[in-house]
């Protein structure tokens, strides 16, 4: 009986637990607190936060309840990750619920989606520096495209034993947008520039917004192929929803086809940080490289726009390219609050949705390009 | 290996440069096929849009006409004669009025009404906003118009 | 959800340059408030989370300085401090009398922004409009208006 007893206890995560395992409840708690106090991306934060505390409330290995165990509920969850089956669903409910039309409106703003791609390359280089291999480097990188989905699906193909960190980089640094872009745009800004108004975009027609997502996904994959699980699915989801006849599913893949994923998502993008595999030195050289990445990002788009302005008769203010990282529709939120700080009568949103959703076509086209040169 | 040794050593530099060329290249190419897709679209279309534009032009017109019409019939000057209750509470706000000074701040004269338990005190002081017992001038404040006020009559019925 | 009668919206300034499922969309994030005599809707330095649409009664909206303005009008917008940095009213808002608005939450209508960029577009410049006429009389009221 007492032998029973002790083995029991011994068993019982009070017992098992150490010093990692609290700091990454702590780090849990404080997604989980940001999410609901601070409003910062609530609908990751939360499922995200709440995945670290499971994963890491320590378990005793072979009775499969380990995410990293074969057979284990979570592994079958997970497998969505590891196989990117979640990003491309998230894609295909982006799609559906986006509209490219100011996009359409205005072609030129793409290239500012472009530019901030260019922290996706730096960083690479960064990672390359600080001695990760060329493959784990290409995840890392990623970082800087903004989108989680993203980031998540090529460390899925690349780097697996990554994913854990990255995804938590890639999303903390997507919920802390407003924090970090900034003092970036206004550094790189002068007040003149930040005042100047942009020009309504002239009307999209119905059929430019259908035949788009054709002639986009056909463009797009014909050059880089390694991104037509994402592209495919995001210009797929937006076909449905610009074709009207398909209201039906382009309501399912925006509502629940996407809130489901993301609950799938985020509780095992969480629940793979165990502490053994979170806490390690490299995790923090992701999350610097991470910082740099968005940073870079940001500066590429802001700069970008500035030597534009050289070319360009009808001046575009230059906080259109922080939009260009494609944390959608944070950073072209950020970009209308920076604005109207200058100006409160000045409305940037809907312009800065142009560059904020090129840089998602910009950062799937980078991801695919990152992992057909790394197989 | 590491810094720059490691890239050179890993290909970086070359990925680096090719990869956002690739990204420029497919951006830039999807921008120049949506910006002609439009003028294409329109040359199959333009039978169907323009007669949309007669359409809405005809539509703007008529519609114009009678958003006309509604503005007229809200700008109609505001009934003087007041309810005998009513012309007993501009007497009692008069009073707070003088007390206030002119101009006076809007929200401190609702706030003494409250205060003094005057008869349903926000309606009563909407109604004389809008028989222009009481009007704003153009910094925020108000004034009681003593010209209305003298010639504000009670109903004969009552 | 209440029934939001397409005819009504269309006839708003703020909405009745969009299209039938322009109209559709809107309503659908639309609701109907009834508010009382005296019921303070907005408050000074308060998040603003919700912007509203005057379908009737009459509403005083005062400044920090005792400065106030009255609206009447069907139409009419309060609360505009919703889509305007930094995203708190500058102004309280009583209803002098009871009446209807139509209100809408800040969070539906970011989501809207992502959903048709060009919609959202046309109801930004309407509320840009008001917002205009709104910061005019606050500079000349105080210079600051808060």
């Amino acid at each position: 009986m007492a032998d029973l007893l002790v083995q029991f206890l011994q068993n019982t995560g009070y017992y098992m637990a150490d010093y990692r395992h609290c700091i990454m409840i702590i780090v849990g708690c404080v997604f989980i607190y940001l999410g609901i106090a601070k409003h910062y991306e609530p609908l990751l934060l939360v499922p995200i936060g709440f995945g670290i505390l499971v994963g890491n409330v320590p378990v005793f290995k072979g009775l499969g309840l380990s995410i990293y165990e074969d057979n284990s509920v979570l592994s079958y969850l997970y497998f969505g990750v590891t196989k990117g089956i979640y990003p491309s669903l998230i894609f295909m409910g982006i799609g559906a619920l986006t509209d490219f039309s100011t996009m359409i409106a205005r072609p030129v703003l793409m290239l500012l989606g472009a530019a901030a791609q260019m922290g996706i390359f730096i960083t690479f280089l960064g990672a390359l520096a600080l001695g990760f291999d060329p493959k784990e480097a290409a995840s890392i990188g990623i970082i800087g495209g903004a989108d989680g989905p993203t980031a998540i699906f090529l460390s899925a193909k690349l780097a697996p034993a990554l994913i854990g960190p990255i995804a938590v980089a890639a999303y903390s640094y997507m919920a802390l947008v407003p924090v970090i872009q900034p003092p970036i745009m206004k550094l790189l800004t002068t007040r003149k520039e930040r005042l100047i108004r942009m020009e309504d975009p002239r009307e999209v027609s119905k059929q430019e917004k259908m035949v788009f997502p054709v002639i986009a996904f056909l463009l797009c994959c014909f050059l880089a192929p390694a991104a037509l699980p994402l592209l495919g699915m995001l210009f797929f989801g937006n076909l449905l929803k610009e074709a009207v006849v398909t209201e039906r599913l382009a309501e399912a893949a925006r509502r629940p086809v996407i809130d489901s994923v993301t609950i799938l998502l985020g509780l095992t993008v969480g629940a793979s940080t165990q502490a053994d595999r979170f806490l390690k030195p490299e995790s923090i050289e992701i999350f610097i490289l991470g910082a740099l990445s968005f940073c870079v990002a940001t500066a590429s788009g802001l700069i970008f726009a500035k030597i534009m302005n050289l070319f360009l008769r009808q001046k575009i203010n230059p906080l259109l390219g922080a939009a260009g990282v494609s944390a959608v529709p944070d950073s072209a939120r950020v970009v209308q609050m920076v604005g109207q700080a200058e100006d409160p009568t000045n409305f940037l949103l809907m312009h800065a949705m142009a560059p904020n959703v090129s840089g998602v076509i910009g950062s799937a086209i980078g991801a695919g390009v990152l992992w057909s040169f790394m197989v | 290996m590491n810094g720059l040794d490691a890239i050179s050593a890993n290909n970086g530099w070359n990925i680096a440069a090719l990869g956002i060329t690739i990204v420029f290249t497919g951006l830039v190419l999807l921008s120049l096929a949506i910006s002609q897709l439009h003028k294409i679209l329109t040359l199959w279309e333009t039978k169907h849009l323009f007669y949309e534009q007669v359409k809405e032009v005809w539509q703007k017109k008529r519609t114009g006409v009678a958003d006309d019409d509604r503005f007229l019939a809200e700008e109609q000057p505001p009934e003087v004669v007041l309810p005998k209750s009513l012309k007993k509470s501009a007497d009692q706000f008069n009073i707070l009025v003088l007390h206030l000074g002119e101009p006076f701040p809007l929200p401190k004269l609702l706030e003494l009404a409250i205060k003094r338990g005057l008869d349903r005190p926000h309606s009563t002081l909407n109604h004389l906003i809008q028989t222009k017992l009481i009007v704003p001038d153009k910094l925020g404040f108000f004034h009681w118009n003593e010209k209305v006020y003298n010639c504000i009559s009670e109903p004969e019925d009552e | 959800m209440q029934h939001i009668d397409m005819k009504l919206l269309k006839s708003i300034d703020l909405f009745k340059d969009l299209e039938g499922g322009e109209l559709g969309q809107i309503a659908s994030i639309l609701t109907p408030v009834r508010v009382t005599e005296g019921e303070t809707i907005m408050r000074r330095g308060a998040p603003a989370q919700t912007f509203y649409v005057v379908l009737s009664g009459n509403y005083m909206v005062y400044f920090k300085g005792g400065q106030a303005f009255t609206l009447h009008k069907f139409g009419d917008v309060l609360g505009w401090s919703t889509v305007v940095t930094p995203f708190y009213y500058r102004a309280t808002t009583i209803a002098l009398t009871s009446g209807d608005l139509l209100s809408m939450s800040r969070l539906e209508f970011l989501r809207l922004v992502q959903k048709n960029a060009v919609l959202s577009g046309k109801i930004m410049k309407k509320i840009n409009e008001v917002v205009e006429k709104r910061l005019y009389f606050l500079k000349t009221v105080s210079g600051d208006p808060d």
